[in-house]
């Protein structure tokens, strides 16, 4: 895709990308996800057809074809398109993440700056294996996430990150 | 724990008398309600009288339940009769110490003082109400716990003050050893009504008096007749009404909130200033815990060659409002010395910043160009459906050429540099200000790229902090720009990702 290459040969000359790609189930779990909303847009939509006393449908199938539109696209390009954005990689040093499809971010914290490391594991996520870790550091605006990952991985990545912050004193800020 | 037998420490009694006070004026507008309902009815019993025993009585438990002590290096506060409390802080964990005395306390020589440890509402201990000379001393004993020595020493902003009657503790004197970096000048009031405080403030009384007047209509022959007289005058005479009145609403605000402004500055580096008319206010700021300034310059202030300064520092929450100002709007010269006395890094408060650019200066317009455009075709499209008169048309390259001023003031404003000890961020227009950020104070870094800034070859880098706002954004630079800044600040994180 275009956005990853012309990333790539940007800032190739400062900052590669992280190592790992996240699982590749985190496709079918963002899938999933994309469709409670746009499920939820075509309840509402029947509710309306059902409401709505007026014999002319025009307007009900304006509105539905746009959200078959926007939905078919959400549903089947979000996922992929987060999929090749996502990455992170954990150094004893540093956590460094990549996250983001339209909106694309980096996140770098020091280890010595952690406070917490989370494991968050949804329902669907738990169905397919997988679980996010969070990041937290002193700072409000800082917390790193990597989503979707495999559960070993996590678990591994989680006991990784805890030990390296109980080393590091102070507090911190 | 070795140390149990420390003494627990009260309130001071004299909070037996705050507390009912306190709570009537929360609920002065039932008690009103109260009254005027009793004035229609027939019933003469004097509820209201009732509840007195029972605020008083609560007043009297919360005294008794309430004790505090520091001991093996925490302070600990216990209260509550049936549900036990009991809030634990690490003394090295204290971060800011408040001392809060509305008029009420000043009258029976009393302050609040809070403590905060942390950045959230639950990281702060409360006790309502002490002697205002042992609030002093426990700050004392709370921010100077890094050096025993100095424990000793004189309470941080001066000697015990003996508070008489009328509480005149803002006249106080520091000691000696305080060094003085402010003092407020009378003269600053004329920044007032250039501030958009000072201006909400002002707003807001206007709104109230409105309302009041609004109220009393029926029966104020002479507010009728008032009214009657403004209508009657030119359209002129009453903007210009209008401004007066706020601007002195704007410097009565002030007057109230900055009156016997000072900062100074300890032998250990921590940060006091005092403040108020008639609600004092002192706070302290541990020097270990100040990771920069801001600089405020917002558009009004820029007119008239004012500034304001505020501090960066962690453990201050956002929502108390002014806790973090070093200097009141006042002239930029002192602002700027005051600044360069707290960082010392002259670089960080004055230096030229580096610009970020076209593609930021082309995104400035089209942010505000954009919506401009839209609201005006919107207008048009209104005014073909309705008969209007075609007379605001006029008003579309008014509006335009502010858009354009605004986005190219935006970016005239956007700007950092790199200091031997500081990264500086300036950003905004109306709202513009200039932070000078410790290096050390950065805990993160975020590298954001909306689609449109990839397409245009920006990012926004972003530093994560504990202190202030908690994040300093630098806005629409280069990509290589960006990355060149990480590398300056946290050469050895960016060396783990090459």
């Amino acid at each position: 895709m275009w956005h990853r290459g012309r990333m790539q040969t940007e800032e190739a000359t400062t900052l590669r990308a992280p190592a790992n790609l996240v699982s590749r189930r985190a496709v079918t779990l963002w899938t999933v996800e994309a469709l409670v909303p746009v499920t939820g847009l075509l309840v509402a939509q029947v509710v309306w057809w059902l409401a709505d006393d007026d014999p002319d449908r025009g307007v009900h199938w304006l509105v539905g074809a746009a959200w078959l539109l926007v939905s078919v696209a959400y549903v089947l390009v979000m996922p992929r398109w987060r999929w090749r954005v996502h990455r992170w990689e954990a150094t004893g040093r540093a956590i460094y993440t990549q996250t983001g499809w339209v909106r694309q971010e980096r996140r770098i914290a020091p280890m010595s700056r952690v406070q917490t490391v989370d494991l968050e594991r949804g329902p669907i996520a738990q169905l397919l294996g997988l679980a996010s870790v969070t990041v937290t550091t002193a700072s409000a605006a800082g917390p790193l996430r990597i989503h979707a990952l495999d559960l070993p991985v996590a678990t591994e990545l989680v006991e990784t990150l805890s030990a390296a912050a109980v080393l590091e004193k102070g507090d911190a800020t | 724990m070795s140390d149990a037998e420390t003494e627990w420490r009260r309130l001071d009694a004299r909070m037996l008398l705050i507390h009912p006070v306190e709570t009537v004026v929360r609920l002065l507008p039932a008690l009103l309600a109260l009254l005027v309902a009793r004035a229609n009815s027939d019933s003469d019993q004097p509820w209201e009288l009732y509840a007195l025993p029972l605020i008083v009585a609560f007043g009297v438990l919360r005294w008794f339940t309430t004790r505090y002590r520091i001991t093996g290096g925490r302070i600990e506060l216990r209260r509550g009769l049936l549900n036990k409390q009991t809030t634990t802080a690490q003394l090295d964990k204290v971060r800011t110490v408040d001392l809060t005395a509305r008029i009420y306390h000043r009258v029976l020589g009393l302050a609040k003082v809070e403590i905060s440890t942390g950045g959230g509402q639950r990281d702060r201990l409360v006790l309502d109400s002490l002697r205002v000379d042992e609030g002093r001393r426990l700050r004392a004993e709370l921010l100077h716990r890094i050096d025993p020595a100095v424990t000793g020493l004189p309470a941080p902003t001066g000697v015990p003050v003996t508070v008489d009657a009328s509480g005149t503790d803002v006249s106080a004197t520091p000691a000696p050893t305080d060094e003085e970096l402010v003092r407020l000048d009378p003269g600053w009031v004329r920044y007032a009504p250039f501030t958009l405080t000072g201006i909400a403030t002002a707003a807001a009384g206007v709104g109230f008096l409105f309302q009041a007047v609004g109220r009393v209509r029926d029966q104020g022959e002479v507010i009728a007749s008032g009214t009657e007289w403004v209508r009657g005058l030119a359209i002129w005479v009453d903007v210009l009404l209008l401004l007066v009145v706020v601007s002195v609403l704007a410097a009565v605000a002030y007057v109230l909130n900055f009156w016997g402004f000072r900062l100074t500055r300890n032998r250990l580096g921590s940060l006091h200033t005092r403040r108020g008319l008639l609600t004092t206010r002192e706070t302290s700021i541990d020097h270990g815990r100040v990771r920069g300034v801001q600089v405020d310059e917002p558009a009004g202030l820029r007119l008239v060659g004012a500034r304001r300064l505020k501090v960066v520092t962690t453990g201050l929450l956002r929502e108390r409002g002014g806790a973090d100002w070093l200097v009141p709007p006042a002239p930029a010269a002192e602002v700027v010395r005051v600044a360069t006395d707290v960082v010392e890094d002259d670089d960080a408060v004055t230096a030229p910043l580096q610009p970020h650019g076209r593609a930021a200066l082309r995104r400035r317009l089209t942010r505000t160009l954009v919506p401009t455009v839209f609201v005006l075709v919107a207008l048009a499209v209104l005014r073909s459906t309705t008969d209007a008169p075609a007379g605001w048309y006029a008003t579309a390259p008014v509006l335009l050429g502010l858009a354009a001023w605004l986005g190219v003031d935006r970016y005239a404003g956007l700007g950092h540099r790199v200091t031997p000890r500081h990264l500086v961020v300036r950003e905004g227009s109306l709202d513009r200000h200039r932070v000078a950020l410790e290096r050390d104070g950065v805990i993160g870094w975020t590298v954001r790229r909306s689609f449109f800034q990839r397409r245009a070859g920006v990012a926004t880098l972003v530093a994560t902090t504990a202190a202030g706002a908690s994040h300093y954004d630098v806005v629409d630079v280069t990509v290589g720009r960006a990355y060149e800044v990480m590398e300056e600040i946290s050469p050895d994180l960016l060396a783990e990702f090459r």
